[in-house]
């Protein structure tokens, strides 16, 4: 790789090492197992190993290219939200959501593909001629073609958008130019206007649309709201990991960025935990059994405790600990909250995939280990080389000063 | 209670911020300092100790919403027990709406109101202004006086180092 890259290669030696190893799993697992496997126990007992194996290997990959691809896509928000407000604090490490745009284009060709691989999985492919239920639009709208072509104009919509914003600020490194902070304005409005309405439609599209006569009008918000969170927690572990002594944002990522990000940390967890309530408590409400069978699954039987653990991580411990104001500000605590939240995350997605594909029991194995591998691995090594560690800061940003001197408090 | 007091007028934040610091480095005993806005970093300029109004505000968000969920639970399923839609008489989900918006009420207000106690701030309260400017343009550091081994001179030179405006003395 080229000198503007932040780690040599024999610190990436291991990551290659563990993205390589995982993957090999999940391939040989997928190529070569047995789709059911258990192990005979003697009087009438078996030991159920794994079963529907396939499809247990493509859930864990839809999980984690959308993990993924939101953790991509938020930097892009972010990058976007904070144009629009005008704000200018977060121009010193303004470096670390542009990377994660960077990072778009591959995480939604990843994501495109998981789609691709097995989308016969959704249940509207095998019936979707007027199953029970169905109503004329979403019949159309769920035609596997049209369908195909829309996942695809959604991640070139915002690979596009996120990398006319990354572009703009980086020509704007050597030229100083305000101008293009104000064209990045405008971008920015078009961008979250398209992203609201694309965002939604694509969860729905590729979650939802797992379960075909289930239906949420939250959907759309509710992966909005844990995609932001998951974000956040990555800034946050970028910046720390990123300022301390000889690396680029040495002295640059200061306490004040860390403690703003904490705040809005703290708040988007609130809010995922109002979203998740939300959705959950109308339908609990009007009781209507065509949108009660998302949580009949997850709320009863061995769901259940699953759900439990995901408010504990998203909302129960980020909102404690992030309470006292000297928390926001210490690196070790803000470290260890965002690892929390990031698991969260996952459990979050796992939680709303794997009972739609799978539907049986909570399964917790090799397969899951692995694909998380993959994604720690991948990701970091993606996010790595999508930072530019030749020019850290925007240096030329007329709000720079104005964020190295920012006061949080 | 009346004490001596040095009031320091000064031009501009970045000047008060850094003979606020010094001052307070000096061992002076700041009485406090007027500002026509916030200004950040005066907290610790001045050396004050963190607030404890987030303990005020937690104790009462936490009375309001764990408060509410019992009078809910204490209301719709024990005292007059009410069939709502078929529901079970003790739904935790239906009584955190009315929890969740206690909480921040009492914080809110809580908050608020202890801040105006602290304060000793009521309706009608005459204030006696330290300087019309306070609410303009100028900022004023107020040091006490009270100390034997006061010295105004010296004080003057050290206010004279960050471009103060005027000094006048007072009796507060």
């Amino acid at each position: 790789m080229n000198d503007t890259s932040l780690s040599t290669k024999e610190q990436r030696k291991p990551l290659v090492y563990l993205v390589a190893a995982s993957a090999l799993v999940l391939l040989c697992g997928a190529a070569f197992a047995p789709d059911h496997l258990e192990i005979n126990l003697g009087e009438n007992s078996t030991w159920v190993l794994w079963d529907q194996l396939r499809l247990r290997i493509w859930s864990n990959l839809f999980v984690v290219a959308f993990f993924l691809l939101t953790i991509a896509l938020g930097g892009t928000l972010f990058i976007a939200l904070t144009y629009i407000s005008g704000a200018g604090w977060h121009v010193a490490f303004r470096r670390i959501p542009e990377s994660l745009a960077k990072a778009l284009p591959v995480a939604g060709i990843f994501m495109l593909l998981v789609l691709g691989l097995r989308f016969q999985e959704y249940g509207w492919h095998h019936d979707w001629h007027g199953g029970p239920g169905t109503f004329w639009f979403k019949e159309l709208w769920l035609t596997p073609w049209f369908w195909m072509i829309r996942s695809v104009a959604y991640v070139v919509v915002w690979s596009l958008l996120g990398k006319m914003l990354v572009s703009r600020s980086l020509k704007q490194d050597e030229s100083g130019d305000t101008k293009l902070s104000d064209s990045n304005v405008g971008l920015s409005a078009l961008f979250l206007a398209v992203y609201a309405v694309t965002f939604s439609l694509a969860c729905v599209d590729w979650i939802m649309a797992l379960d075909p006569l289930w239906f949420s009008t939250i959907w759309g918000v509710y992966n909005f709201s844990g995609m932001i969170q998951a974000t956040l927690a990555v800034i946050i572990i970028l910046g720390l990991l990123l300022r301390v002594q000889g690396r680029p944002l040495h002295g640059v990522f200061t306490d004040e960025h860390l403690h703003d990000l904490g705040r809005l940390m703290i708040g988007f967890s609130c809010f995922w935990m109002y979203i998740w309530f939300s959705q959950y408590m109308l339908i609990w409400y009007t009781n209507i059994p065509e949108e009660t069978s998302y949580f009949i699954i997850r709320t009863h039987g061995s769901w259940g405790p699953v759900v439990v653990v995901s408010i504990i991580l998203n909302w129960v411990i980020p909102f404690f600990v992030l309470l006292p104001q000297p928390a926001k500000r210490s690196s070790g605590i803000m470290m260890k909250v965002a690892i929390v939240v990031l698991i969260g995350r996952w459990v979050d997605l796992y939680v709303m995939i794997f009972p739609s594909t799978l539907i049986s029991k909570p399964v917790f194995g090799i397969w899951e280990i692995a694909s998380i591998c993959c994604l720690v691995g991948a990701g970091t090594l993606l996010i790595l080389r999508c930072f530019d560690a030749k020019n850290p800061v925007p240096a030329k940003d007329p709000y720079l000063k104005e964020s190295l001197h920012y006061h949080a408090n | 209670m009346s004490e001596r007091v040095i009031l320091a007028h000064f031009e501009h934040e970045d000047d008060l911020l850094a003979a606020t610091n010094a001052v307070r480095l000096e061992g002076l005993q700041i009485v406090d300092v007027f500002t026509p806005y916030a200004v950040h970093g005066l907290d610790k300029a001045m050396g004050l100790k963190p607030s404890r109004l987030t303990w005020v505000c937690f104790v009462c968000g936490m009375v309001g919403g764990l408060g509410m969920l019992w009078f809910e639970h204490w209301s719709a399923s024990i005292s007059w027990a009410i069939n709502v839609g078929g529901k079970p008489w003790n739904s935790l989900p239906s009584d955190v709406p009315v929890a969740f918006e206690a909480a921040i009420l009492l914080a809110g207000f809580g908050s608020v109101f202890a801040l105006f106690a602290v304060c000793k701030l009521y309706p009608g309260k005459h204030i006696r202004m330290i300087s019309p400017r306070v609410t303009d343009d100028q900022f004023v550091l107020v040091i006490n006086e009270a100390n034997a081994s006061f010295d105004l001179s010296a004080v003057q030179d050290l206010l004279h180092k960050y471009d103060v405006v005027a000094i006048e003395e007072k009796l507060l």
